[in-house]
């Protein structure tokens, strides 16, 4: 198990694993991604309320529930940095904040331009769910700002880690913000096997391949910027000269 | 379901039209193909100009390090590097 | 795992566990300020203190919606099962505002007992159907219960 754990910490053994499983979980993701789209777009039957806005709402929750996993996902990593120093967790945990930056503003762009048609407004400050969901992007961009100011490499990250662990609680604040007090925006919607009833399966299934295609998207987006990462950070590193020198310029 | 019945629409113009929301929808899926194309292409264009620039410097560090020293002295000496 | 690191994860649990604990405290003192709107039972309790302006949200009331003839005013009351209160909205409305619908109001109460409203907004509920799903649920009496999913959250 900790011998497991040690290798898993090792950037070369992340960045040798990664070249196998890229192509095909880029694969996947166009799949995914593709099918669930073009079901959105031309299947997906329309709402007797919404009519064809609910279109909106496979791309808005895909993306917003996506969302809540970069301050866990970073607070894990922050752990693993601050207990046992492990210098891959780091690289993800770095990556990982200016990508869940760009979740949580599409999540409130999206929001937005559905929100502007169903409800009669753009925006509301009253509502808890869309002030904690903006509060969760100035909070990653935060983690990032933080980065970048603080010089000492090691000090950012134990920072970073710390201010990621702590997030989590608006986590946690977000997605019960609808249960716990009373919002504009709705719930979650649940979901029915039934197909013709309430939320049958004819609503759900796009939405559902669209969150798998948004988590391979944001785990191909992640792996690549962190193998940028390695090569950055383990340039004097035996085995990526040996890979430099192996590639020709600027391919491989 | 049938792949060309089941689709909502009857004619271009009014899958273009999305039921009187064309322009939030196709906004939103106009926003959705920016943000993923660009956190995929971003992190390829990085990883190509950082691989140029790293082997700009390993040619450099070749070049310093002079002729007398040989492939495996090479090795051992960045090897001692990376450590540091 | 080595003490200084069984240590180092027993501070960051620490920490963490403690600062949920605080902001779990202060959200529940806020809640009444976190909550949106007002219900027409709550305003019907005198919990909104006279004369000021606050939001209320409940349900269309079925059959209830007048509109003047050749302007913007509308005349409707909104109900949560329980109690109801008139409104009276002079603007154009949000596309899914019709009868049985979640609506939140923004404005104040007149002396008649009328809320004046400056912004009416409208809610979705979690339910998502087809229009011919609609009408036969509507045959069959069946949606009263997604009316009624309005209250979700409401009050708490």
């Amino acid at each position: 198990m900790w011998l497991w754990f040690a290798k898993l910490g090792s950037p070369k053994w992340f960045y040798e694993l990664s070249t196998k499983w890229l192509p095909w979980l880029t694969a996947a993701m166009v799949l995914t991604l593709g099918v669930a789209t073009i079901w959105a777009l031309l299947y997906l039957p329309p709402d007797y309320q919404q009519g064809y806005t609910s279109r909106i709402l496979v791309v808005h929750v895909a993306v917003a529930g996506t969302s809540l996993a970069f301050f866990p996902l970073m607070a894990v990593a922050g752990t693993i940095t601050l207990v046992w120093k492990m210098k891959l967790a780091d690289m993800v945990a770095k990556n990982a904040a200016a990508l869940g930056a760009w979740f949580s503003f599409i999540t409130l762009a999206t929001g937005s331009l559905w929100g502007s048609v169903s409800w009669g407004t753009w925006w509301e400050w009253s509502d808890s769910r869309l002030v904690s969901m903006l509060f969760q992007f100035f909070l990653l961009l935060g983690v990032v700002s933080l980065r970048s100011a603080l010089e000492d490499s090691e000090k950012a990250a134990k920072a970073c880690a710390l201010l990621s662990i702590v997030g989590c609680i608006n986590v946690v604040v977000i997605k019960y913000s609808v249960e716990w007090w009373n919002t504009l925006h709705q719930p979650a919607s649940p979901v029915s096997m039934e197909s013709g009833s309430a939320n049958g399966p004819e609503f759900w299934i796009a939405t559902a391949l669209m969150i798998l295609g948004v988590y391979l998207f944001l785990s191909v987006s992640l792996i690549l910027s962190t193998r940028n990462e390695i090569l950055q950070r383990e340039r004097k590193a035996l085995w990526v000269q040996e890979l430099l020198a192996d590639t020709k310029s600027g391919r491989g | 379901m049938d792949l060309i019945s089941g689709i909502q629409f009857d004619s271009f113009a009014e899958f273009l039209d999305m039921g009187g929301y064309s322009f939030n929808v196709w906004a939103v899926y106009g926003l959705f193909v920016v943000f993923i194309t660009v956190n995929l292409y971003v992190p390829v264009l990085r990883r190509k100009s950082l691989i140029r620039d790293l082997k700009r410097r390993q040619t450099l560090a070749e070049q310093a390090h002079g002729a007398e020293v040989n492939s495996a002295g090479r090795h051992k000496l960045e090897e001692a590097e990376g450590n540091s | 795992m080595k003490p200084h690191r069984r240590k180092r994860l027993g501070i960051i649990l620490f920490i963490a566990f403690g600062l949920s604990v605080a902001v779990g405290l202060t959200l529940y003192a806020l809640s009444q300020n976190i909550n949106m709107f007002f219900t027409p039972t709550q305003v019907a309790e005198g919990e909104v203190p006279d004369g000021q302006h606050f939001r209320i949200g409940g349900m269309v009331k079925d059959g209830s919606i007048v509109r003047e003839d050749g302007t913007l005013s509308v005349n409707f009351v909104t109900t949560d099962f329980a109690s109801e209160v008139p409104i009276h909205y002079v603007g154009i409305l949000p596309d899914l505002f019709r009868e049985g619908q979640g609506i939140v109001a923004e404005g104040i109460v007149d002396d008649r007992g009328v809320f004046q409203a400056s912004k009416v907004l409208a809610k979705h509920d979690e339910n998502y159907m087809s229009p011919e799903v609609k009408a036969a649920l509507d045959a069959s009496g069946a949606s009263a219960e997604n009316h009624m999913s309005l209250g979700e959250g409401g009050g708490r």
